[in-house]
């Protein structure tokens, strides 16, 4: 676990991310609010409704996620929310993007080892 | 004895003590606030009512049908204060926590609260604003008055007429249900037209009182 300075560095990071975790989470099945809470609750990127439900509007009206009315058990209909067309490519885009910025970063680092090593010779 | 107040939420009627439903208005008047020109906005307000209709179930029981300031807050805490992402992006619970944007951080706006009012609200407006109680708010404008009228010796033009462009220019706290029905929109000049009649109608019900 990071101590809360390094948290601290990578909170813009993490704010960044909490949508293409959205369209992770939703790419397999569909998904209400409660349940993305839930799954975001015990990761770094844990957030609250109050984060959540003007992001995923705004995602909607980027046409990358939508949603369906589905009656619950236990209470009123449930918001479902899913990946659209657009989102799917936005979500392939950003996995793409996101294994080239490890990369980046693996290679800077082996970048610095590799000086280091022949700095010591 | 203990005020409470019923609000409907989404169709369902909650029963809240009177600081619960203070609590809860400006919560919802603040995520307003910081929406500010979001399209979406009336129904991330409709989600958020809902979220918290759901909430307020776990605190009912039939042996308890109000819920307390208390059990509002906690409910409030977990839902969390509300981005404006119209443009930006959102913030994470720990990012709040570390610049301290949490629910009192928020900008806060002043209404006119028709609940238990005695004129037009405004002293109920101005109390919840700065977290006091409306009786201190009263007293002062009437001892503005009482000053104005036994030590100018004048009418109390000065705190009658700043209560008459408060009432006019500050806006009313609407109820939940009336805020987010269809076909609310108001045009300026209707506005206009709103504003000078609930100023009259304020203080043609004080004239009639003191009568």
């Amino acid at each position: 676990m990071a101590t809360a300075h390094i948290q601290e560095k990578f909170a813009s990071i993490r704010k960044g991310l909490l949508e293409f975790l959205i369209l992770q989470m939703i790419a397999s099945d569909k998904m209400y609010v409660a349940e993305m809470l839930q799954r975001l609750s015990t990761t770094e990127f844990a957030t609250q409704e109050g984060t959540l439900y003007p992001l995923l509007s705004k995602m909607r009206r980027e046409g990358a996620v939508d949603y369906d009315w589905q009656e619950s058990e236990a209470g009123p209909p449930r918001k479902y929310y899913k990946l659209t067309a657009k989102g799917k490519a936005q979500l392939e885009e950003l996995r793409d993007y996101w294994a080239y910025i490890n990369q980046t970063l693996d290679s800077l680092g082996r970048g610095e080892s590799c000086a280091k090593s022949s700095r010591s010779m | 004895m203990r005020k409470v107040i019923t609000i409907d939420v989404n169709g369902h009627l909650y029963q809240l003590d009177e600081q619960a439903y203070d609590d809860l208005r400006a919560y919802l008047a603040h995520a307003e606030a910081r929406l500010g020109a979001d399209p979406d906005r009336a129904e991330i307000i409709r989600d958020l009512e809902q979220s918290i209709g759901e909430k307020l179930l776990r605190y009912l029981s039939p042996e308890k049908s109000v819920v307390a300031a208390s059990e509002v807050g906690q409910i409030l805490q977990e839902i969390g204060p509300v981005d404006g992402v119209g443009a930006d992006a959102p913030h994470t619970r720990a990012a709040d926590a570390s610049s301290g944007t949490g629910p009192a951080a928020q900008a806060r706006r002043l209404y006119l609260i028709q609940d238990g009012a005695m004129i037009g609200g405004l002293c109920n407006g101005i109390a919840a604003y700065f977290q006091i109680d409306s009786t201190f708010v009263r007293f002062a404008f009437v001892v503005l008055a009482a000053i104005e009228m036994f030590y100018f010796e004048r009418p109390p033009v000065v705190s009658a007429g700043l209560y008459a462009v408060l009432m006019f220019i500050v806006p009313y706290a609407k109820p939940f249900s009336e805020r987010t029905a269809p076909g609310t929109h108001q045009s300026i000049p209707q506005k206009v037209r709103r504003r000078v009649e609930r100023v009259k109608a304020a203080f043609g019900g004080l004239q009639h009182h003191t009568q």
